[in-house]
């Protein structure tokens, strides 16, 4: 089987839904369409299954135009699975899972047929769903409902299985259920599956490929890695994304930013010295406050790193798993005689890191401002044997201010006039 | 096998209801009692040694009568099932979509103008039959755009043809003054005008008709899992909804022109069948058709008997039946799990 879409264009009377759409689908391919709301996604859904016939000359299903077919020759090609179906009708499982078999029935005059059976158990037992072959269709849970549906789908015995966002009334396990169901079938029955996906993780998770529209026009198509990028995401989203690879899997997954503003240039300059994941909190505080911040020294890769990457703000780098080195050193010291505050998050402290609290009494001895942030006990945090806590201690002895959060320090900056807000 | 249970309890039903009445071994107590074997000798035209009028009676009065009561209660029921399943809506009727007040207008027209007696004895029928038609008609053009049914407008189109007609009835027995009663038996619904003329006429129009419907049960069944649902199943909705709104209405508007309204047979058989049998329609209509039967020969019967020497229109039995049962699944259908 192979599908091809060349130019589609679709409208409703003057305003246009689809672009000139092309894109072919091989067999066996897991294609996630994408896009926001309004994007065409479902009515391209719908040009496949010629619900809407107007655009069924531009699509080829093994090179022959899809409106040529017979109403069951579609339904014999594409079988779809909406979000989610509904009747007040006392219909069973079973019931539901026989219309499956409405464009396989040769003759209206004979009741089902053998084959007719055989399917409906296949399909059900397929999709897991045969133990509810009795059960009143509308009394089910609906992960079991969409489960019935892609039983029907299967009945339908389809060379495309059509999703229109399947998961998106599902609870978290239901949704990793369906999508491997989905994936199973299309893995050891080499069924072809288009799915509409808004889930953009699960997305990225379970498809061999994604289009992206965006507009009705095609933006993207490739494999995941390659169409889902912050750039892209942002130009038909909308939305600042962070994109990052499972640990497990390296498939990619995004993440909204929390903080959409990138920092300020002009604001009261902090310097933190943080790591070891201690400092993203404090830096999206300061930034959503209007501060202007830099930080240092952070190794690359960790994970305070790519926060301050995502925020666009002046970092002092070190190589992955280094030592602070006497360059990098001197560079956070000079961070530090810009700005008049200077703030310590309860970052890990070793041997290799152990530089950045000799740079907080730099700022000290220099008259800065300099606040500690408390993180509850310096226990578990000191890797040097309790020289780590000894010198916070100094430091505090010295002169730097112990603070609970950030909002406990913007309160005594704020108390002491130092900086207007 | 459930079907055929339905089949022997029409038979038997028919069979009982030919023998009750004001002559017969079962009814209300009156002058006419006559003994079982001889109302079968009676109808099977045995022995000769009582009068005439008996085999009259069974023959060319109770028996057209039982059939008809037989052929509208399936016709209606069978009807019910389809126009449910088209409006995807189980408070749908068979006269949802105009036939019944259509009809009145044209039997009100017949019974109150006068024409009865310039055209003949089929003038009301035939008139009920036709004004039925044109009211559907204009109802599903009111429901359709481009060729495309849209089932939510054609229900609120004949809910406002239905007021309006119901207007012009009222209009016409207002003025008719009193010879409106003429019209009574006919609003209420009465079998007691059965010939077997009407008999043979409506006979093959109703088997042709539920049989068409019983024909459709898959795409019936698809149907109610929504339009679009039903065309990814390979059911072509469109011409599904008017194949079936036409077959219904013709058989809908047959019955009724002879027989008057009849109410709630349409809506509660199909309900009562779903209960039983459950909604797979490849079941459900022919069980609907039958059962419709059966019950439409007991309301009849019951007509017949209630009140001794006298005779109840059987759309007042149906609607005392059918009245609080609508109320019944009106309740569960609010309060019951239903829809979850």
């Amino acid at each position: 089987m192979r599908l091809s879409v060349s130019n589609l264009s679709f409208s409703f009377g003057d305003s246009k839904v689809l672009r000139d759409i092309s894109f072919d689908v091989a067999n066996g391919e897991f294609l996630g369409l994408m896009g926001p709301n309004g994007s065409g996604k479902t009515t391209l859904l719908r040009c496949l299954t010629r619900y809407l016939p107007d655009g069924a000359h531009a699509i080829l299903v093994d090179m022959k135009p899809l409106h040529t077919f017979t109403d069951r020759e579609v339904a014999r090609t594409f079988a779809v699975v909406p979000q989610s179906s509904s009747t007040d009708f006392p219909f069973t499982v079973k019931d539901i899972v026989m219309m499956g078999r409405i464009p396989h029935v040769h003759s209206r005059l004979a009741t089902s047929r053998k084959g007719d059976a055989e399917a409906v158990s296949d399909a059900m037992s397929a999709s897991g769903c045969a133990h509810l072959e009795d059960r009143p269709f509308s009394e089910l849970s609906g992960g079991e409902r969409q489960r019935v549906i892609i039983a029907r789908a299967l009945a339908q015995e389809p060379k495309v299985l059509l999703l229109d966002e399947p998961t998106v009334y599902l609870d978290i396990s239901g949704q990793l259920e369906m999508m491997d169901l989905i994936t199973k079938l299309n893995k050891e029955k080499s069924l072809t599956v288009v799915a509409v996906l808004h889930d953009i993780n699960l997305a990225a998770r379970y498809c061999d490929r994604i289009a992206l529209l965006n507009q009705g026009r095609l933006e993207a198509i490739g494999p995941p890695e390659n169409v889902l990028n912050s750039e892209t995401i942002l130009g038909v989203y909308g939305v600042d994304v962070a994109v990052r690879r499972d640990p497990f899997t390296h498939n990619v997954f995004v993440m909204p930013r929390s903080t959409c503003a990138p920092a300020r240039k002009d604001g009261v300059r902090v310097h933190i010295l943080c790591g070891g994941g201690s400092g993203g909190p404090a830096m999206r505080s300061l930034v959503e406050n209007g501060f202007s911040i830099s930080v240092g020294v952070l190794n690359v890769l960790d994970s305070d790193h790519e926060c301050a990457t995502d925020l666009r703000v002046r970092i002092v780098a070190e190589v992955p798993f280094a030592q602070i080195s006497d360059d990098m050193h001197a560079e956070n010291l000079r961070c530090i005689d810009e700005t008049p505050l200077v703030v310590v998050t309860p970052f890990p402290v070793g041997p290799g890191n152990f530089k950045n609290l000799e740079a907080a009494m730099y700022a000290l001895n220099a008259g800065k401002k300099v606040f500690i942030m408390a993180g509850g006990s310096t226990s578990g945090i000191d890797f040097v044997g309790g020289k780590a806590d000894a010198y916070l201690s100094n430091l505090i002895a010295s002169g730097a201010v112990k603070v609970d959060s950030v909002d406990h320090m913007l309160q005594l900056l704020a108390h002491e006039g130092a900086v207007k807000r | 096998m459930f079907i055929g249970l339905l089949v022997v309890l029409l038979l038997v039903s028919a069979f009982l209801a030919i023998l009750v009445g004001t002559l017969g071994p079962i009814g209300p107590g009156d002058p006419e009692r006559i003994s079982f074997s001889d109302a079968l000798d009676a109808i099977l035209g045995l022995k000769s040694d009582h009068p005439a009028y008996y085999s009259s009676v069974f023959w060319d009065v109770r028996i057209p009568r039982v059939l008809l009561a037989g052929l509208v209660g399936a016709s209606l029921a069978c009807a019910g099932t389809a126009m449910q399943a088209i409006f995807r809506n189980s408070m749908a009727d068979p006269f949802i979509i105009g036939v019944s007040s259509g009809a009145a207008v044209g039997a009100a027209s017949a019974g109150l103008i006068g024409l009865t007696v310039v055209v003949g004895a089929f003038t009301a029928p035939m008139l009920a039959f036709a004004c039925a038609l044109v009211t559907v008609f204009v109802v599903y053009k009111m429901g359709t755009v481009r060729g495309k049914v849209y089932v939510d407008t054609l229900l609120l189109s004949g809910v406002a043809i239905a007021a309006f007609l119901g207007a012009v009835v009222s209009f016409l027995i207002y003025f008719a003054r009193e010879d409106y009663h003429q019209l009574i038996p006919w609003l209420l619904g009465s079998l007691a005008v059965a010939k077997w003329s009407y008999v043979w006429i409506l006979v093959v129009p109703v088997a042709l008709g539920s049989f068409l419907i019983s024909l459709y049960g898959r795409e019936l069944n698809a149907l109610l899992l929504g339009e679009e649902t039903a065309h990814n199943l390979g059911a072509d909705p469109e011409f599904l909804k008017k194949v079936m709104l036409a077959t219904a209405a013709l058989v809908t508007a047959g019955a009724v022109a002879f027989t008057g309204i009849i109410g709630f047979v349409g809506l509660i058989v199909p309900h009562m069948m779903r209960i039983l049998v459950g909604a797979d329609h490849r079941v459900l209509v022919p069980a609907a058709t039958l059962f419709g039967a059966s019950f439409l020969i007991w309301a009849d019967a019951l007509s017949r008997t209630l009140i001794p020497a006298q005779e109840l229109p059987v759309g007042i039995i149906t609607a005392l039946c059918g009245g609080p049962f609508f109320l019944y699944l009106l309740r569960k259908n609010r309060t019951g799990g239903m829809m979850s």
